[in-house]
């Protein structure tokens, strides 16, 4: 018989953070889309419905005895904030937001643009909403948003964003000001609401992997302001930032070894990252997860999930601040159940911090 | 007339104009073509849209990134404006190739397929952009629409890449002699075959080569 958890899943991550020993190997889904149809829900539902959304990745999280907290997050933030337009997932094949409107369509729109009320913008309300709940349920806050890079990027469009870096750098920057300043407002009224100490923010950068940019340009527009942000976010009072630098992003880990996460922080890598790479840049300071690829999980067998875990593991499973098993990026919607409990099986196999009770 | 150095001076300008993303010099020396007799048919071939197979290399090989790669399209499409209309019906040796592009429904990735269609422009055909988030139906009735030698279809996500037999199906259905092409990083060579599609591409640098195999091999137009 396998064994058994000897913790909680409250009790294992607050213990991570807290620098104390846990049982296991604690398991991240990452799974929004997922968690919605597994329910029976709309995939669009763990966006734009806070009850649906905290109700299904709940139960998921039980049905999978996973141990991150539920969010309601998408990639595309700052274009519906800023003041563009966004459509929510329909069909059988999709898996997240898109937008529709860029607030952002010329030179002239960037001087017009103004910091939006985070009281009322875009999916903030909802956020909000879906927090509350978190609260009511006694369980961590989980305030979502994306890297200032990515932010600006939605709030212009990417190809826009990658002319102006070479020919306007001037309006680049000062998106760049607005989103970190507009995360750094959204972030006060939550520390207002619910206090710094309970928060887990959550960010994603995608835009500014080397699949779009190199790393200088990471160094002279990413950088600065992902440092700054986090510094100002750790000064409020967060403990823990949870950052997911997506996608392709070897030649910027040299930068973002100096951004500053919390004590500690948590990132997470994609399969592009070596986990051992990872564990050398990040593993004084913070907790590694990842970076099991997804395309795998959505379309490989049962036995190659198994054996990626199993040599994720065999990696990471002893970095100095802990390592949490997870996708490489979000999970598709469609990705079969037998699969994502490879991953589990994977932790219950070889997870394991304590020795055997038997051995002992 | 140019003289034949002053000529390949003129074709060695418009390359350097479009790698070194200037526009200002792509459509100076595109003028200084037309003004000194250089055939516009040759100032974009062995010119404007050399130049821009040169950057699809340096793209491969990550010494320019996406920001670059727009830029030099930018400065390709600056020459290819001024030149376009002065060529002669009779310059091209073949017919002009036609391509439908788009991202699959639901997924909204296009930095990776606008990339492609540069390519495909700078090599001369004429694209169909649908853009992202493309209802399925849409590139079948697309290509019956214009006759198009190609379909390109791509997507970013496991998720998405599932619809694309289904584009290939009804593809196929309604137009045996379309051929097929898929792209994006979740796809692979077999991915590829699985799905029923005629050919792959791993990036947009080998794009256009990888379509004009594709044609030959199917043996259809090309
Ligand atoms: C930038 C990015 C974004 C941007 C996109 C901006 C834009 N306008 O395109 C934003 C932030 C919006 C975004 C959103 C999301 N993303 Co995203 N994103 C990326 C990232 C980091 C880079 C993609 C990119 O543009 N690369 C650069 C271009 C140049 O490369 P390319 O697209 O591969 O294209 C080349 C080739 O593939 C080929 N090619 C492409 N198309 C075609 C077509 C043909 C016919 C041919 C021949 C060739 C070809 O040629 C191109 C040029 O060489 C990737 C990481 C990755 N590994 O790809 C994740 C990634 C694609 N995203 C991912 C995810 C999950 C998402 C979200 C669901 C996240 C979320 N939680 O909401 C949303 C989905 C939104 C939606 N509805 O589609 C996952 C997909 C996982 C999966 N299921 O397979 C990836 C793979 C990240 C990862 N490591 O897992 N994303």
């Amino acid at each position: 018989m396998a064994r058994q958890d000897r913790m909680t899943s409250p009790e294992r991550m607050a213990d991570l953070l807290g620098g104390r020993p846990i049982d296991r190997v604690p398991l991240f889904l990452f799974a929004k889309g997922f968690s919605a149809v597994n329910v029976g829900y709309p995939v669009a539902s763990v966006v734009n419905d806070p009850e649906k959304s905290f109700r299904a990745q709940v139960w998921t999280q039980e049905m999978y005895g996973h141990d991150e907290e539920p969010r309601l997050s998408y990639a595309i933030y700052g274009g519906w904030e800023f003041g563009g337009e966004v459509k929510f997932p329909t069909g059988e094949f999709a898996q997240a937001p898109s937008i529709s409107r860029y607030p952002v369509q010329s030179e002239a729109d960037v001087e017009k643009l103004k910091l939006p009320d985070v009281k009322t913008a875009g999916i903030l309300p909802l956020m909000m909403e879906f927090c509350r709940l978190q609260e009511k349920a006694g369980r961590p806050i989980v305030p979502s948003f994306e890297s200032p890079f990515t932010t600006a990027g939605n709030i212009c469009g990417v190809s826009t964003l990658c002319r102006w870096m070479l020919k306007r750098p001037e309006l680049v920057h000062r998106l760049l000001r607005l989103a970190t300043d507009h995360v750094l407002e959204m972030m006060r009224y939550w520390v207002e609401t619910f206090g710094a100490e309970r928060l887990r923010p959550n960010e994603g950068a995608p835009t500014e992997s080397n699949n779009m940019i190199s790393a200088k340009h990471f160094a002279e527009f990413a950088f600065p302001y992902v440092k700054e942000l986090h510094g100002k976010l750790l000064a409020m009072g967060v403990k823990h930032i949870a950052s997911h630098i997506c996608g392709e992003q070897n030649a910027n880990l040299p930068y973002w070894a100096q951004v500053p996460m919390g004590d500690p922080g948590i990132v997470s890598f994609g399969h592009e990252v070596d986990l051992a790479t990872a564990v050398k840049y990040f593993g004084d300071t913070c907790v590694i997860a990842g970076n099991i690829q997804p395309a795998v999980i959505q379309t490989g067998t049962p036995e190659q999930v198994y054996q990626l875990c199993g040599q994720a593991l065999a990696k990471a499973k002893y970095a100095p601040r802990g390592f949490i098993l997870m996708p490489g990026c979000e999970l598709s919607p469609l990705t079969p159940p037998h699969n994502v409990y490879m991953m589990k099986k994977a932790v219950t196999d070889f997870g394991w911090y304590e020795a055997v009770p038997s051995d002992v | 007339m140019a003289s034949a150095e002053r000529t390949q001076e003129i074709l060695k300008g418009l390359r350097e104009a479009v790698v070194a993303y200037d526009e200002e010099a792509a459509a100076r020396l595109s003028k200084a073509a037309l003004a000194e007799g250089v055939s516009a048919y040759d100032a974009v071939r062995q010119g404007l849209a050399a130049g821009m197979e040169k950057v699809g290399e340096m793209f491969a090989k990550h010494e320019y990134f996406v920001p670059e790669v727009l830029l030099c399209s930018d400065a390709l499409y600056a020459g290819l404006d001024i030149l376009r209309p002065h060529i002669r019906a009779g310059d091209a040796s073949e017919v002009r190739k036609q391509i439908v592009l788009g991202t699959v429904e639901g997924d909204v990735h296009d930095i990776g397929k606008n990339l492609v269609k540069i390519m495909f422009e700078a090599a001369g055909w004429l694209v169909h952009d649908l853009g992202t988030d493309v209802k399925l139906e849409k590139f079948a009735e697309e290509q019956a629409r214009t006759n198009a030698d190609i379909v390109g279809l791509s997507a970013l996500m496991t998720s998405t890449m599932l619809a694309m037999p289904r584009v290939i199906q009804m593809i196929k259905a309604r137009s045996p002699g379309a051929a097929v092409m898929v792209g994006g990083a979740p796809l692979s060579p077999e991915i590829a075959r699985q799905y029923g599609a005629d050919g792959y591409a791993r990036n947009a640098g080998e794009a256009v080569r990888e379509a004009v195999n594709m044609l030959s091999r199917l043996g259809t137009k090309g």
